[in-house]
């Protein structure tokens, strides 16, 4: 592949990552829009339909809609993220102070995902059929069954009031992350768990591993050695597609153990219809995951060099 | 290749099936009204038997016997899933076909509106939506069939591209089938198996997104029970009537777990790759 | 990456401190601050916290009267005029000194449209406020207001210069007042820090530092008290209350707020649109069995929509009895039997109370559907047309101003938006009420608005609500009706 397809290529994804953010906006735009607007939840109970109103003018929500999506756009061209109705400040400091938290949630949730998940789908392939798969498959599809404001509730009152290993709520350092992180992640494993078990089993019956076997590899070192390396393909991309949702589809394993990400800001601000900041977040979201899944395509190349980049 | 049947497989299999009757002939085999409440019988324990009637599963904040309810539930959350993810697999799947066979301008506006739906948060979206549309099991049901389509697209279009290089295709293309003859009958056997791995992992993912939403409010319509709005409605309680988490959490786990098992089942047997090992 | 670990690092460092002197007080909210600044948001999580910070022109003693804070004492003039003489020696935080230019400005400020104060509708009625004196100023209304008093308690006292220095934006980062607090901190979504003013005018205050910390979560919030990481919380239901009430080292609070726990009727769409049908209803509902079984008794019951705990209430109009045999004759002398309504509700409203009322109609032959919608949906259905807001919903109303004016007024003065009712001799009654100083004619005007409001019933009150505090053993503090969240008066006894 030349230089100048490579140049072309990463145009051309560049301009449709653009595109689709710039059409997750125009949405969620537009149902927040269809939804209502704050008005009536910053007025204090009992004030007057002209009292409503005159906030409404204020506000700047009687323009036409076509008038506030252009010029939200326009002050967005300018970088201008604008002002939280509900806050009164600046938005981009709003979801910048939360951006962090996220992160190391995200990152806290990935590792549990990754580290129980792939173990157990390699395992599950490796003695496909037999009582191990089957209290594996049982003990991963446990994570995907149990509703997270449950399952947090539980690990609360196990960890944080019978045994007082671990703080029951707040963002104070390590330990308060660990519980956070088990309760997204473990929801998260069955996903990898399954398909990594499918790669390795798809990778196991080809070939190149028969003829490693028949050359007296062990079926271990075969695993270890040609099949792990090829079935991470998939799985990469896995994790590229749950980014977007460990960034702000956080929402209720924030929400109980009170981590200040951006998914709670996002629920609450839903909630109290602060559309500046909501936008924000959808746009932050959708940038991370258009670029993540970006990524995960590069990581294609580096991981299985017979793959194109044309497709 | 002969099917492999198991008793395992058969137990799985039967546990689903007992499911779908609790479902449907709730009303039949539920011992009391889901609905009808006792404020004086709060949260009375499993196997209590009070003023002559028998309460299994004990009764939940209002009064109501749980046991009716969890059958009533099933219903919910079982309808929920299925039509969910059949909406979803059915629109997501035309789509990747499309995109994959047809490839150029059809793919990527496809796959551009893939990842534009992949990437707003699910949850956010749905509570965007029904803010939008007004909750309720009709408006659920449309809302998750319209955000959880992206992913069996994605995988379809995958396949697709790979199947459609096969040389019998392009031969059977060659012959004179229509495109329509050569994807319905050529190209989706080929991928049915990925997208059922898809569809069965879906499948609870519904439940819980349901079970999610009714943690916020904005679930199934009250009084009417699904698993996930009884255990959301049963949260507060956890330490002093467990039974309103644990009862309708087994049976949330036991679903997910036999549906998993047997899609894997299904693809082993429908995929003529995994068929070959 | 790197900033996510130094993020956590710090935090790690700088964990709340729990000392065992107790000098400073955690107290779990259900939510964060929403603006610092006093004069623009006002829901009960932010109230909670700023009001630590500053310092109000008037303010309530426990029982509830309205006592001089920074005013001394107050006269009317004439009907529209009422002058106030101010202390002299309190300082702002940052040590210039509170004077009357201060005050004026606070009133204007709040009060100047450009500034989309969401609190302007309870400041409207003020025209005009000027300095009359060296200690003094002067305030004007449109009308004769009898709420004025009640809603200045509300009015926290910001200053002038400071905040044209920094503008609204950085004072709302950084906020000044001259209450018994000042801010440290407010790490936003996370947590507000409050030091004690030593210097305080009333006397220094009983702990150095305060921590308030956001905690959505009740179930959460009352694994932090359990575990000590709290010291008090707000927000328990009725069962948590019960359930902790044997739990070592912590204490339930409870006190009956002006918060009043009513059914909306809709008076001007089908089927209740017709008197005999909503009165019907209001027999049908057990008030007793609700507070009993699920208010499990943290409820008193009410005759009327407002509490004792607001001017105006009156104990001699009582309210239709349960009587489920007298409502199904009425509906069927109406021609009203197996009749169906909506029922139009949030999350936010307890969905038990909902049900059960659901149950109660059900009963009596009355078809009632609930529909949840969320909370900013469902204030633009009920404040919407007749038709939008539903037959029926439930509320929980609190006008933070303990008087009639701000809760019958609002609820069924035809025109007003949450109003689906419309009664010329009803609307005459609130508007005499509102148009006089005078309380005797003010009780009269309402004890006859509350005999038209229990004829037509366009609402039943159910119960004055109760709220719920949850607070270690060791921390002395009596709750007011008002649900203020003033620190200064709590105290640490071990």
């Amino acid at each position: 592949m030349g230089a100048i397809t490579l140049t072309r290529y990463l145009a051309s994804r560049i301009g449709q990552a653009l595109l689709a953010s710039f059409g997750v906006l125009t949405i969620v735009f537009f149902i927040m829009r269809l939804s209502g607007d704050p008005t009536l939840l910053l007025v204090p109970e009992g004030a007057s339909l002209e009292q409503i109103a005159q906030l409404r003018h204020e506000l700047g929500f009687d323009r036409p809609l076509g008038m506030q999506f252009l010029s939200y756009l326009g002050d967005l061209a300018r970088f201008d993220f604008g002002e939280s109705l509900v806050q009164r400040a600046p938005v981009l400091g709003i979801v910048a102070e939360r951006v962090p938290y996220t992160v190391a949630l995200a990152v806290g949730a990935l590792v549990v995902a990754l580290g129980l998940g792939i173990p157990a789908g390699i395992a599950m392939a490796v003695w496909r059929g037999g009582i191990v798969e089957r209290a594996l498959s049982g003990f991963v599809l446990a994570g995907q069954s149990l509703p997270t404001f449950w399952s947090g509730i539980l690990l609360i009152l196990l960890f944080g009031v019978s045994l007082r290993w671990l703080p029951t709520s707040g963002s104070d350092g390590f330990a308060s992350l660990v519980m956070p992180s088990l309760a997204l992640g473990i929801v998260a494993m069955s996903t990898f768990a399954r398909m990594t078990r499918i790669s390795v089993l798809d990778e196991l019956s080809r070939d190149y591993v028969t003829a490693a076997r028949a050359r007296g590899l062990s079926r271990g070192g075969a695993v270890l050695r040609h099949v792990l390396r090829n079935a991470a393909i998939p799985v990469v991309t896995i994790a590229a597609l749950e980014i977007g949702n460990l960034l702000a589809g956080a929402v209720i394993v924030e929400t109980v153990f009170a981590w200040p990400g951006i998914g709670q800001l996002a629920i609450q601000s839903i909630q109290s219809r602060d559309f500046l900041v909501v936008q924000a977040i959808v746009l932050f979201v959708s940038l991370v995951y258009v670029f993540s899944s970006f990524l995960a395509d590069l990581a294609y190349v580096v991981i299985d060099p017979r793959i194109r980049m044309g497709r | 290749m002969k099917p492999r049947m198991t008793i395992g497989m058969a137990i799985v299999l039967a546990l689903l099936a007992a499911f779908a009757i609790a479902a449907i002939a709730a009303p039949l085999l539920a011992p009391f009204d889901p609905l009808r409440q006792s404020l004086l019988l709060r949260l009375k324990p499993p196997g209590s038997l009070l003023g002559g009637r028998s309460f299994l599963l004990g009764t939940d904040d209002l009064g109501r016997d749980l046991l009716s309810r969890v059958l009533f539930g099933a219903r919910a959350s079982l309808l929920v899933a299925v039509v969910a993810v059949v909406l979803s697999l059915v629109v997501g799947t035309t789509l990747g076909l499309l995109a994959g066979w047809l490839r150029g301008w059809v793919a990527t506006v496809v796959m551009r509106l893939v990842d534009t739906m992949l990437s707003i948060p699910a949850i956010l979206l749905a509570v965007l939506t029904v803010a939008v549309l007004g909750p309720g099991l009709l408006n659920l049901v449309v809302v998750l069939g319209l955000t959880r389509w992206p992913r069996y697209t994605r995988v379809a279009y995958a396949q697709t591209l790979q199947v459609a290089e096969l040389p019998y295709i392009r031969a059977a293309e060659m012959a004179g089938c229509g495109t329509a003859r050569v994807m319905w009958r050529h190209i989706l056997p080929n991928i049915a198996g990925p997208l059922m791995v898809v569809a069965t992992s879906e499948f609870g993912l519904m439940i819980l997104f349901e079970a999610g939403l009714s943690f916020l409010g904005l679930g199934i319509q009250p009084p009417y029970p699904s698993w996930g709005s009884i255990m959301a409605g049963g949260r507060q309680y956890i330490e002093r009537a467990w039974w309103l988490t644990v009862f309708p959490g087994a049976c949330l786990f036991a679903v997910v777990f036999c549906i998993n098992v047997a899609g894997d089942w299904l693809r082993d047997q429908v995929d003529p790759r995994a068929a070959s090992r | 990456m790197r900033r996510v670990f130094a993020v956590l690092l710090a935090l790690g460092l700088s964990g709340p401190a729990i000392a065992a002197t107790k000098d400073s007080l955690v107290i779990d909210l259900p939510a964060d601050v929403a603006t610092m600044d006093p004069q623009i948001q006002w829901d009960t999580d932010s109230y909670s916290v700023y009001r630590n910070i500053f310092d109000n022109l008037l303010t309530r003693d426990t029982s509830g009267k309205i006592v001089p804070q920074v005013a001394t004492a107050w006269r009317y003039t004439d009907d529209t005029t009422i002058v106030f003489d101010l202390r002299s020696d309190i300082v702002f935080h940052d040590g210039t000194k509170l004077t009357p230019a201060d005050v004026v400005f606070s009133v204007q400020r709040i009060t100047n449209p450009a500034f989309r104060s969401p609190q302007l509708s309870q400041f409207d009625q003020i025209t005009s406020a000027e300095v009359s004196g060296p200690n003094q100023v002067t305030l004007h209304t449109k009308t004769p207001y009898p709420a004025l008093l009640a809603q200045l308690v509300k009015l926290s006292i910001v200053p002038k210069a400071y905040v044209e220095k920094v503008g609204d934006i950085g004072f709302n980062q950084q906020v000044i007042g001259s209450g018994p607090f000042k801010l440290r901190s407010w790490q936003r979504g996370v947590q507000t820090v409050l030091d004690a003013n030593e210097g305080y005018w009333r006397g220094k205050p009983p702990f150095r530092s305060v921590t308030f910390r956001a905690v959505p979560d009740t179930a959460t919030r009352i694994a932090d008290l359990r575990t000590g990481r709290a010291d008090l919380t707000r927000g328990l239901t009725p069962d948590d209350a019960v359930a902790m009430k044997g739990e070592a080292g912590l204490t339930v609070a409870n006190i009956a707020t002006e918060r009043v726990a009513y059914l909306f009727i809709n008076a001007l769409i089908g089927p209740t649109n017709d008197k005999r049908v909503r009165q019907a209803i209001a027999m049908a509902v057990d008030r007793d069995t609700l507070i009993s079984a699920l208010q499990l008794g943290f409820a008193k019951p009410v005759d009327v929509v407002l509490t004792p705990a607001n001017f105006g209430y009156v104990s001699d109009v009582k309210a239709w009895p349960f009587d489920p045999e007298k409502a199904r004759a009425l509906l069927k002398q109406a021609g009203a039997e197996g009749i169906s309504v909506n029922f139009l509700t949030s999350p936010v409203y307890d969905r038990r109370l909902n049900e059960a009322i659901q149950q109660m109609l059900g009963d009596v032959g009355i078809k009632m559907s609930i529909t949840v919608v969320d909370q900013p949906t469902y204030l633009k259905r009920r404040l919407g047309t007749p038709e939008e807001s539903s037959n029926m919903s439930q509320g929980r109303w609190s006008c933070a101003c303990q008087d009639a004016d701000g809760v019958i007024f609002p609820l069924f003065r035809s025109g007003s938006a949450w109003s689906k009712f419309s009664n010329p001799a009803f609307d005459a009654e609130v508007d005499a009420a509102r148009a006089t100083l005078d309380d005797g004619k003010r009780m009269g005007h309402y004890h006859r608005a509350f005999e038209i409001l229990h004829d037509e019933v366009p609402g039943v009150g159910l119960f004055q609500d109760e709220a719920l505090y949850l607070m270690k053993s060791e921390l002395k503090w009596q709750p007011t009706a008002n649900e203020a969240f003033f620190v200064y008066d709590m105290k640490w006894v071990p």
